[in-house]
């Protein structure tokens, strides 16, 4: 911390770590009770801690699952990004007088049907309704694209809200210089739009990430359902829940703290 | 060369029910600096803004260079490389530097190499006494480096004609001169432009003949000189009077 925060920051810094330190104490209590500690000594838990997550190398079934939840957390990223992408666009194009009616229609409809239901009676639609029938898909595909398409209706509205935040002024500048819709729209409108939903963005596929939690039910072994297996192998009904709670919570503190840092970033070069 | 720069015919324009352009003709030769004066809600800015289809006109017939550009087949985007336009607000780019500002457009549409804009931007800069802005970012300029600017991007189009859209509205007082001073130096050089000011004095200075808007229509125009001392019409020397009264 430099010297130079004002005073009100480091204030807000300082109720943050107390927040922290009690949730910390919160959460120690709370696996207290639910028996993560339950084992009478110290050497009963770490008798349990090596059956559930070394002996027979079980860590690498939590370590696949994480692979599993990253991988499909990742492509549902991009795939989120791009469609939302295009359909804001369509949405914005169509308010600002593109004669694209029928895009736009269907447009509103994706929008308000995947973000209307929820993502995993999507999911299972997708695996038992809609590919029911191709088996050599792999589900993890499946799954990517569930989740790729349900991103895409929360990014959308996270672009059209960044791009109709941009001064109409920009546009009309961009414009009058003789440069086409699409060339401001890219070059002017979008960069700012873009630069201005990033926190919002990743906020999304923080979300995201803990959304995939429920592929288990198609049969995807991600962090969650590694966890459930290691349960049914060791019988042992606490730590291994506990620590894939833990290993979601690690990760979204790691990325929200990148997104605190992105905006301290963007706010200062707004300046 | 015989036809005028910019030929305006029964212009109209409303917005829903609203009229607020309600017949209007101009014409504008080459060369020819004209201000555009009147009380707010009369239409001039609306004015201005359909002769580059920043509004879009509801009827009537906008001629530019003898080309008709209400027609659907024109395409605008061409004439409006030819038609540059100041904003009140100067609607800088802010995620580019003042050369990328400047660079933009002539790149974008293939007019020059990044290389010749370069050049270019330079020269434009210099002329509205910027150069040394040349890689600052457009939100440390002060409003009156920044309209600077905007008055260089427009140019760096090349264009016929200049439209104003009261470009000193949004100054601070003490920054207006500097616009003023850039404006006038490009009225010497014999640039076109349509003026929209609430700034009678340097209208008057400037211009070579004066347009004062009422009710959407274009109820006197002028040789300055003529129309500041001596308005036929008693709205005119109404509307004159008070806003000479505030200048003082």
């Amino acid at each position: 911390m430099s010297s130079s925060l004002p005073q009100g920051r480091r204030g807000s810094t300082d109720r943050g770590t107390v927040l922290l330190v009690v949730c910390g104490l919160f959460l120690i209590a709370l696996l207290f009770r639910s028996g993560f500690f339950a084992p009478a000594s110290w050497q009963g838990f770490c008798a349990k801690f090596h059956q559930n997550f070394i002996e027979q190398r079980r860590y690498m079934m939590l370590v696949n699952g994480l692979k599993a939840t990253l991988h499909m957390t990742f492509f549902a990223t991009l795939i989120g990004l791009a469609i939302g992408l295009i359909l804001s666009i369509i949405r914005v194009a169509h308010k600002g007088g593109a004669r694209i009616g029928p895009l736009a229609a269907f447009a509103n409809l994706y929008i308000t049907v995947l973000r209307g239901t929820p993502v995993m009676v999507q999911l299972l639609i997708w695996n038992f309704t809609i590919f029911a029938s191709a088996r050599d898909l792999k589900t993890l595909y499946i799954a990517v694209l569930a989740f790729g398409l349900n991103s895409g209706a929360y990014v959308a509205e996270i672009f059209r809200g960044g791009i109709e935040a941009v001064d109409p002024g920009q546009m009309e500048a961009g414009r009058s210089l003789g440069l086409s819709y699409r060339v401001t729209m890219s070059r002017i409108v979008l960069p700012q739009a873009v630069k201005n939903v990033l926190p919002m963005l990743f906020n999304e596929f923080i979300a995201l990430l803990k959304e995939t939690s429920v592929a288990g039910y198609i049969g995807i072994d991600d962090l969650t359902r590694a966890g459930q297996n290691i349960q049914a192998l060791t019988l042992e009904h606490s730590q291994p829940l506990v620590m894939v709670a833990l290993i979601y919570l690690a990760l979204v503190l790691v990325l929200s703290e990148g997104v605190r840092r992105l905006e301290a970033r963007l706010r200062r070069s707004q300046r | 060369m015989s036809s005028p720069l910019i030929e305006v015919q029964d212009l109209h324009k409303s917005f829903g029910g609203n009229q607020v352009l309600n017949g209007i003709d101009a014409t504008v030769e080459k060369g020819e600096k004209l201000a555009i004066i009147g009380p707010s809600g009369s239409g001039k800015s609306t004015f201005l803004r359909c002769i580059n289809r920043m509004e879009e006109p509801t009827s009537g017939s906008i001629r530019f260079m003898g080309e008709e550009i209400t027609d659907r087949a024109c395409d605008i985007n061409r004439v409006r490389r030819h038609i540059g336009m100041v904003f009140q607000h100067f609607n800088l780019f802010p995620h580019l530097t003042v050369r990328g500002n400047l660079t933009l457009a002539p790149v974008c549409l293939r007019i020059m190499s990044p290389e010749e804009a370069d050049l270019r931007a330079a020269e434009l800069l210099e002329r509205v006494g910027l150069l040394d802005k040349i890689d600052e970012w457009p939100s440390r300029l002060s409003g009156g480096q920044k309209q600077r600017v905007a008055i260089a991007r427009a140019l760096a189009m090349d264009p016929e004609v200049l439209l104003f859209d009261e470009p000193t509205s949004a100054l601070d007082p003490e920054m207006i001169g500097e616009v003023l001073a850039v404006m006038k130096e490009l009225a010497e050089d014999g640039m076109t432009m349509l003026l929209v000011t609430h700034e009678m004095g340097f209208a008057r200075q400037i211009s070579d003949r004066v347009l004062f808007m009422d009710q959407g229509l274009i109820a006197e125009e002028g040789p300055p000189e003529e129309l500041f001392s001596h308005p036929r019409l008693p709205r005119t020397a109404e509307f004159l009077s008070k806003v000479l009264r505030t200048e003082l």
